[in-house]
């Protein structure tokens, strides 16, 4: 009789020893490899890799496959391969090629934080520039250097830049009987016994209570509020994360000049502004209610439901397909005097592990050059090239918002008060810091009655550990 | 027999009738309610498929898919509500200016009339409601994503790993349940290991084989191993083979079949139940797949599966809650169809092992 | 392994005669079996060789995803780490708590849908099987996507419906299932039983394999239901639901795409969704330490190994073959 012990025994042994094999076998393969795909016919192929920011949703996808079959057909050097990926699980998809040395050769558009997702894996395009004598006069310099990373080089050219405002709910502001937020910087707000107050955080404090009401029709500053049955919400910072949020307040770095992990001392009053809203005075969204369908489950200004939203430009052309009513932008207020709008910015950047780097960057200046008035508009960013910035929220507002009205200059002014350092910058172990600035956000915006400065001090402790892990 | 013994039979069949009709209008009923309350979910789902997205978000939304009755004053739709007036009356009237304490409201009965102050707060109001289901969802999630080219891929896909895998599968599961030889311990160990494994440690290495043998872009990657028989499916065959009778093989082999004979004749038409659940179960895990073919099929939009197409409605900033349901619920359409007629076979299984001894 | 209990079966039935087959007749019974397994052997040699092997060699190596030109050799450390890393001891409870919850009620569940289904008392036995089988066939984003938002604390149906009989559930302050480490686990057990169609049919499908004379018989001696089932349904049913008990093991063990879907690798609530698979989906591929990722991964595979061992060991004392003869 055989009696077999279970699979820890013989069962494993005999899967050691095969995997030894095999490994083998996998070297073997690794040193005979010939390298990447080699089409059929004699063009270049290059992999163009959409996913990292905007471009996998359904409607961007014809203008993009139609930008490759233009290029394509304009000559007979470079075959361009579009490979489209749900933003979700890009991110996977893209480690897997690159580490099995099947890397696309372009990624993008990727804003910077893709850049750090997979810091070292983006060509350095300084030889290229040089070489191609390529004019970037075209450019904002400041632009330009914003992809000058230490180390790394020039990883990407400037295509699309995303200035952040106010999204306004006029509809909820007339039925509140609530003048609206100023559009010029440094304005004040006028109310509606024609006070004048400064734009800033308390202000729109008072204005957001006003504009946060229950099912019954009571606001936020009501004591017969509800809270529990919220139907409508005064402001929200909508899809930000912590570094984000906080930048309402200031721009700032939770990395300090020796590479430590710090909390500025007003992201600290901004977190503390942010939970009481959420959870003292309800004017913000929580977590419970921001996933809510009622909001979009995270779409806050697009469900109507929310009177003042702060986001970027791409907002406008991403996510407002939904919304019903009437809208427009608003400046950021300011806090202790100053005023912040964070800025979002995009580009193409070609792989380190690319074959054809030349016919790459050949396609590069193609996306950031002729086609970028069509991608620019396809992903709602404003071109960096100045050249095409004329009149370019004439043709944003007549495809996406016909007959409204919308003050477009709000988003163009707030280019001159962007965040530096930038709020999507570097972390030592980015990826890793990143989970523990997500694991605090999480109990944020999920748990009542935090102590926030007891919260902030164990992030920056947990935030240094990673640092640290980092050296 | 006497009358009254024949009565007494008679009664006590009818008492026995009686009772299993009860039995089968409480298991019937009861089953229906455990269905409802199972299937809530799907209500929602089909619901919101047929919400049109700002119904989606409507806080004080009803569960099914109306929509406020709306009126059309000086170019724009205004809602209709139940309004109390001041004299009892309650009106329907369309809200021109929401206020907070007090607002315009206008009779779309007499909108001629002008335009009429109500003092109160909107908000406490009903809403006056019409089913308005959105049939233009399907239509939208139809031809946003070439629903007819990516169905066409899918059944591709899936009819065809279906083919191979319940075929290869039963041939090694027949193999594992019946014959005795040399280290058929351990090489099913080995199978089980390829269960056990966490498949995701071994995507990278496997994407480097593919890669190599110049199979990404293409579904050779996802079709071919299904050839080689799957490791669930080999499992369960196994087991379901080893509950059959060896008396009906050996009087088969008394008969003179060999082993493929008997395999075919005996196995086979016995395992009918289980074969069409293995088909089922993979024809649905194929239907839906989306990892892989996503990881194998990037470069290649044209040729995707349904998985991934839906995928294209759930962007991170923004989702289409009511195109991704409405695009499932069409793509559930096939696969019921399929369902249905497998039963079939569930219900000719009863008969085989059955009624027919 | 898995012919431990057919060797003891194998025994009692050859009276306990061991020792080596090497009759001819027994050689081409295992030339027969070698050929019936091959299609599988080859596929294992093309297919799953090279990557199991290669990920036991990635357990030995310091392999960045993102910068495999920098891969060193790493020794012992990735599995020292492995055992050291509290989030692999937490991961490790919180997948046994949801195994202890949710697995025996997937059993029973599967079961009693299955018998319901076959009851010969039930009407519509078509169109039931249909709807209980349905949410199998939604795809699994959508699926999660539904139970969100039906779960979800404010707007949610189930908590509108609790909010009915009186209780406050809805706001912050009442049933909140994806914020409550315990409640968790049932929204993740709602979302597992709604996906318990494949049990459900592998079931069925043993249950037709019964023959309805042993019921008839049983129905002659005058047994009841319970009887029946106990003596009959059960011991016949035993291999499908061995495999209902092993592939659930496995499944619940590899728990990952709700938990990841819905709260990725945050843990929320409480470390409640930090599940071994999620660990080491998130050293793998969001960090992208594929190294260290594969250690766990190969520290999953041990522990899910030693328990289906362990079931298989426990077969013989419940689990009966139909090759055994009445």
């Amino acid at each position: 009789m055989r009696i077999t012990p279970p699979l820890r025994g013989r069962g494993f042994a005999a899967a050691r020893a095969i995997a030894v094999g095999g490994a083998a076998a996998l070297l073997a393969t690794a040193c005979l490899d010939g390298g990447g795909a080699s089409s059929a016919s004699d063009r270049v192929e290059i992999r163009w890799f959409v996913g990292m920011g905007a471009g996998s949703d359904a409607p961007t996808i014809p203008a993009q496959e139609a930008i490759v079959e233009e290029f394509n057909a304009s000559q007979d050097e470079i075959e361009l391969v579009l490979e489209i990926v749900d933003a979700d699980q890009a991110p996977n998809i893209l480690s897997t090629q690159i580490s099995t040395g099947d890397a696309p050769d372009i990624v993008g558009p990727m804003g910077i934080r893709g850049r750090s997702t997979f810091p070292g894996a983006w060509l350095d395009l300084t030889p290229h520039i040089e070489e191609n004598e390529y004019d970037l006069t075209d450019f904002d310099p400041a632009l330009v250097d914003f992809y000058r990373i230490e180390e790394e080089g020039q990883i990407g050219l400037p295509f699309a830049v995303f200035p952040s405002f106010m999204y306004i709910n006029l509809d909820l502001f007339d039925e509140a009987g609530l003048p609206y937020p100023p559009q010029e910087y440094g304005a004040p707000y006028i109310d509606a016994e024609g006070n004048e107050k400064p734009w800033d955080i308390a202000t729109m404090t008072e204005l957001a209570k006003q504009l946060t009401v229950d099912a019954e029709g009571n606001d936020a500053t009501s004591p017969d509020f509800d809270a529990g049955n919220i139907v409508q919400f005064g402001f929200g910072n909508v899809f930000a994360d912590i570094r984000a949020q906080s930048t309402l307040f200031g721009a700032g770095s939770l990395v300090d000049a020796e590479g430590n992990a710090q909390i500025p001392e007003h992201w600290a009053e901004a977190q503390q502004w942010y939970y009481d809203g959420m959870w003292t005075d309800h004017f913000i969204p929580n977590g419970p209610y921001g996933d809510s369908d009622m909001l979009n489950a995270g779409s806050w200004f697009e469900s109507g439901n929310l009177g003042m939203g702060y986001t970027h430009l791409w907002y406008a052309t991403c996510c407002m397909a939904g919304f019903e009513g009437t809208w427009d932008t608003a400046v950021a207020p300011a806090y202790n005097g100053e005023t912040t709008a964070k800025l979002h910015a995009d580009t193409f950047s070609i792989t380190k592990d690319t074959e054809h780097p030349d016919e790459a960057f050949e396609v590069l200046t193609h996306l950031i050059g002729d086609a970028a008035e069509e991608l620019t508009q396809t992903y709602g960013g404003m071109p960096a090239r100045i050249s095409l910035q004329d009149g370019y929220f004439d043709r944003v507002g007549d495809a996406n918002f016909e007959g409204q009205d919308i003050n477009w200059d709000v988003a163009v002014e707030g280019m001159s008060y962007v965040d530096n350092p930038s709020h999507e910058g570097g972390m030592p172990n980015f990826l890793e810091s990143e989970a523990v600035l997500a694991e605090y956000a999480t109990r944020f915006n999920q748990e009542e009655g935090l102590d926030i400065p007891t919260e902030l001090a164990s992030l920056q402790t947990d935030l240094q550990a990673v640092f640290d892990a980092a050296e | 027999m006497t009358t009254d013994a024949k009565s007494r039979n008679t009664d006590a069949a009818l008492r026995r009738k009686r009772r299993n009709l009860l039995l089968t209008g409480c298991t019937t009923l009861g089953a229906l309610l455990l269905a409802a309350i199972f299937l809530m979910p799907l209500g929602y789902g089909a619901a919101t498929a047929l919400k049109d997205k700002d119904g989606v978000s409507d806080p004080n939304a009803s569960l099914l898919p109306v929509s406020a009755l709306t009126f059309a004053y000086e170019g724009e739709e205004l809602d209709v509500y139940a309004v109390p007036m001041p004299d009892g009356e309650v009106r329907e009237l369309a809200l021109v200016e929401p206020g907070r304490e007090s607002s315009v409201f206008v009779d779309p009965g007499d909108a001629a009339a002008g335009t009429i102050d109500w003092e109160g707060r909107w908000r406490t109001l009903e809403p006056v409601t019409g089913l308005a289901p959105q049939w233009g969802n399907f239509e939208e999630a139809w031809s946003t994503i070439d629903f007819l080219r990516l169905m066409g891929w899918t059944l591709m896909y899936a009819l065809t790993t279906m083919l191979f895998t319940v075929v290869s599968s039963a041939v090694v599961a027949y193999g594992f349940a019946r014959f005795r030889f040399p280290g058929r311990g351990i090489l099913f160990g080995l199978l089980m290991a390829t269960i056990l494994l966490p498949p995701a440690v071994t995507l990278v290495p496997k994407y480097a084989v593919f890669l190599q043998m110049g199979w990404v872009g293409t579904y050779l990657p996802l079709i071919v191993p299904q050839l080689f028989a799957n490791a669930f499916n080999v499992f369960l065959l196994r087991q379901y083979f080893m509950t059959i009778p060896r008396e009906l093989e050996e009087a088969a082999r008394i008969d003179g079949a060999g082993p493929i004979r008997t395999f075919l004749r005996v196995i086979i038409p016995q395992a009918l139940p289980a074969l069409t659940a293995v088909s089922l179960f993979h024809f649905f895990y194929a239907w839906n797949d989306f990892f892989e073919p996503l990881l194998y099929l990037a470069g290649n939009r044209d040729i995707v599966p349904i998985g991934v197409g839906l995928s294209y409605f759930s962007g991170v900033y923004n989702s289409e809650p009511h195109l991704i349901l409405a695009a499932s619920i069409l793509a559930l359409a096939l696969p019921v169809v399929i369902f249905l007629a497998a039963q079939r076979v569930f219900v000719r299984g009863i008969v085989v092992t059955g009624v027919d001894k | 392994m898995s012919n431990f209990t057919e060797a003891v079966l194998a025994a009692r039935r050859k009276g306990g005669r061991g020792g080596r087959p090497a009759s001819p007749m027994q050689r081409r019974e295992a030339r027969w079996g070698y050929a019936f397994i091959s299609p599988w052997i080859i596929g294992f040699i093309l297919f799953w060789a090279v990557p199991i092997g290669a990920s036991l060699v990635f357990s030995t190596l310091d392999f960045q995803l993102t910068d495999p030109g920098a891969t060193t050799f790493a020794g012992g450390s990735n599995w020292e780490r492995a055992l050291s890393d509290p989030d692999t001891w937490t991961a490790l409870a919180a997948t046994f708590r949801f195994t202890v919850l949710f697995l025996p009620l997937s059993l029973v569940v599967a079961l009693g849908l299955a018998l319901l289904l076959n009851s010969k008392h039930l009407k519509f036995t078509g169109l039931f099987r249909l709807l209980f089988f349905m949410p199998s066939m939604i795809p699994l984003v959508a699926g999660i996507l539904i139970w969100q938002q039906v779960l979800n604390p404010q707007t949610g149906w189930v908590n509108r419906l609790i909010g009915l009989s009186g209780v406050d559930a809805t706001g912050s302050d009442g049933i909140r299932w994806f914020d409550n480490p315990v409640l968790v686990l049932f929204a993740f057990s709602f979302i597992g039983l709604w996906g318990i169609g494949n049990s459900m049919i592998v079931n069925l499908a043993g249950l037709q394999g019964i023959p309805t004379e042993l019921y008839e018989a049983a129905a002659i001696d005058g047994a009841g239901w319970w009887r029946r089932l106990g003596s009959i349904t059960l011991p016949l049913l035993s291999p499908v639901m061995f495999y209902n008990l092993v592939i659930g093991s496995v499944l619940v063990l590899q728990y990952f795409v709700v938990p990841w879907v819905l709260f990725g690798a945050s843990g929320r609530p409480g470390g409640a969704s930090k599940f071994l698979l999620v660990h080491f989906y998130q050293e793998a591929f969001v960090f992208g330490n594929m190294g260290y990722g594969a250690a766990l991964a190969w520290l999953i595979f041990i522990v899910v190994a030693i328990l289906t061992g362990l079931l298989f060991g426990t077969a013989r004392y419940w689990v009966h073959y139909g090759t055994e003869r009445s």
